[in-house]
């Protein structure tokens, strides 16, 4: 790898023979002797003024150098990926802070299992988070963009395949309480929106993790059919469906009325690859979140942007260093003769 | 505080010379050591007429006692003022030399001899050139002048270490083959090799070598630590890291340059008087009686 080197201020260089300076003959510190061939020849004591000078040319330079801000510029690298582009679309409103059912649940009494619902099972959207954290964890090889949303969508990370980057921002998801709103349409135009300017290099995936949907008016829901099929995404929708939430797969004709078994019969009518999972308890959402990763894995291409490094800490610590090395030679130096 | 100090001295052989003085002289004249008789008629002296060694003597004939007068000499002091002389721990060198011209001033006014100084560092100093003159108030000039240039921060700039010698060549030519009491005071730091040409120079006189080193450069520091260290002439620097071991080196060194002192020296049959630190009168006076004759 070449080293690419930059400077922000590059005038700052001019001060650089200053670090000449110490190894000026008049010192101040040291001691006139009459008669140096006389006193013995100090192999140890020379390589110690030979690493003080060192250090103390080093301390300037490095100062010097560090002023100038030295930093690796920034680049492009291009990376093969294996895996898919996924878009982990999760719903940050106020219903994802209520509780999932607990894994006995089958087994309360329905009279108190609201109630036992209130207050036993785990936090959804903390359930949620932390298997959606393994997934990524556990998908080395795929490129994920992270993106909340609520009335509107908030795009948290770009496509990257860092998933620390990703796992951070799925943990920050739990700061604070969740917001009003709930508008699956417009966070789905956005998310698949992220794809639009990139070359199709493998398989797309939008995956969806709310706790209900909203009714989709006409024009939003042929923009999403478009959008999928444009940049042929295949959707998931992981429902993770709380107590007295209906389930998808009810057959009743009327139930069209609920936003949620809406948007599921739109997500089946369309022509890309749609799955919804059902997750009442975290067993089923883990279940969920492994049969996902089961799914397609294709080799991708891409270029990665490689921000700007800053050196100058570096140069910082290492005048430091420097400087800590000549203070501590000079509190063993020796001032006078006598 | 009064620092003037004494010391006496005296010249292992005989001086010529008609001035009087203390020591022994090859001149005849009024003194007591008897030499010989003469004829009254080769020496009209008729004060020193011998009667018995007249009636004594086989041939008849008035005869006279014939004395030594004894002598003054010249004292000289041939001073190096080199940078290194500015060295001292405490004091300069130089203020210690000043002292010793002073007591030498002194102590030679007292005897009635003559006193001058020369001086050299990379050259003769012609600045600081005193003759020979009987006078008491000549030790104080000498010291004064020599403690106005132990003020004056001198480094010279890049010397060999050769240098010091062509000063001390270039003033001792001036005293080649005079005699008299000469004393050489330096530090002799510098190489050995052409001292020996030196002191033929003065082969009429006697030479006491004054070395005159200060307890900082004979003794190390007895603080473990760091020296970062320039040479006064040369300018050179060293750094040294202050350990028992090398305080064994250094002490080691010392001794083996007064050795080497002592020897080259002794081809010369002198015996150098080291001062260091303080000049003390009574050790010089002492280096003196303990002098063969």
């Amino acid at each position: 790898m070449s080293i690419n080197l930059d400077f922000s201020h590059p005038w700052a260089l001019l001060l650089l023979p200053l670090a000449a300076l110490p190894l000026l003959w008049a010192r101040s510190d040291t001691l006139l002797f009459s008669y140096l061939p006389w006193l013995p020849a100090d192999p140890a004591g020379r390589i110690v003024g030979w690493l003080r000078s060192a250090f103390a040319v080093l301390a300037i330079a490095s100062i010097v150098a560090g002023l100038a801000g030295p930093g690796r510029p920034q680049t492009q690298v291009a990376r093969t990926g294996r895996g898919a582009e996924i878009v982990v679309l999760i719903d940050r409103s106020r219903s994802m802070d209520e509780r999932m059912l607990p894994s006995n649940w089958r087994t309360i009494d329905p009279i108190v299992r609201t109630q036992q619902a209130w207050n036993r099972g785990p936090q959804k959207s903390k359930t949620a988070r932390d298997l959606l954290s393994k997934f990524v964890a556990q998908r080395a090889d795929d490129r994920f963009a992270l993106m909340f949303f609520s009335a509107g969508p908030l795009p948290v990370v770009n496509f990257t395949q860092h998933d620390d980057v990703v796992l951070a921002g799925i943990t920050a998801g739990g700061t604070g309480p969740g917001l009003s709103s709930t508008d699956v349409g417009r966070a789905l135009i956005a998310a698949i929106a992220e794809f639009d300017l990139r070359e199709y290099s493998g398989s797309r995936i939008v995956l969806l993790v709310s706790d209900g949907g909203a009714q989709l008016d006409p024009p939003t829901r042929k923009r999403i059919a478009a959008g999928l099929a444009r940049n042929r995404i295949a959707l998931y929708w992981l429902y993770l469906r709380s107590i007295n939430s209906p389930s998808l797969d009810s057959q009743d004709p009327q139930s069209d009325a609920v936003a949620e078994i809406a948007m599921h019969h739109f997500f089946q009518s369309l022509s890309t690859p749609y799955h919804a999972y059902q997750a009442a308890e975290p067993k089923d959402l883990a279940q969920a979140v492994a049969d996902v990763g089961r799914q397609q894995n294709l080799p991708l291409d891409y270029l990665e942007r490689i921000p700007r490094r800053d050196y100058d800490r570096l140069c910082f610590g290492l005048g430091a260093f420097s400087c800590v090395m000549l203070l501590s030679f000079g509190a063993v130096q020796l001032r006078g003769w006598s | 505080m009064d620092t003037r100090q004494e010391f006496h001295y005296r010249i292992p052989s005989r001086v010529r010379g008609q001035r009087p003085g203390s020591h022994l002289g090859s001149s005849i004249g009024a003194g007591q050591e008897f030499v010989a008789h003469m004829s009254l008629y080769d020496r009209p002296d008729p004060r020193r007429l011998d009667l018995r060694a007249s009636l004594r003597a086989l041939t008849d004939e008035w005869l006279v006692r014939v004395n030594r007068q004894r002598a003054g000499v010249a004292v000289r002091a041939i001073v190096d003022v080199s940078a290194s002389m500015n060295f001292g721990g405490q004091r300069p060198k130089l203020h210690v030399v000043a002292d010793f011209i002073e007591a030498l001033g002194l102590s030679a006014f007292r005897v009635g001899d003559a006193v001058g100084m020369m001086a050299f560092d990379t050259e003769e100093r012609a600045d600081l050139f005193v003759p020979a003159r009987v006078s008491r108030g000549m030790g104080s000039i000498m010291a004064a002048s020599l403690r106005d240039v132990a003020g004056v921060a001198q480094i010279t700039g890049a010397c060999d270490s050769a240098t010091g010698l062509e000063g001390l060549e270039a003033a001792a030519s001036h005293l080649a083959g005079q005699q008299g009491l000469i004393f050489i005071v330096s530090d002799f730091h510098w190489p050995l090799e052409r001292l020996g040409a030196v002191l033929d120079l003065f082969a009429h006189a006697s030479v006491v070598p004054v070395i005159v080193w200060d307890p900082a450069e004979t003794e190390p520091p007895e603080r473990n630590a760091l020296a970062s260290i320039r040479d006064a002439e040369s300018g050179a620097r060293r750094t040294l890291w202050l350990r028992p071991r090398l305080r064994q080196q250094w002490r080691r060194a010392v001794a083996q340059r007064r050795a080497e002192l002592n020897a080259s020296f002794a081809t010369h049959a002198i015996r150098p008087f080291y001062v260091e630190g303080a000049f003390d009168g009574d050790a010089l006076s002492r280096y003196f009686f303990e002098a063969e004759v």
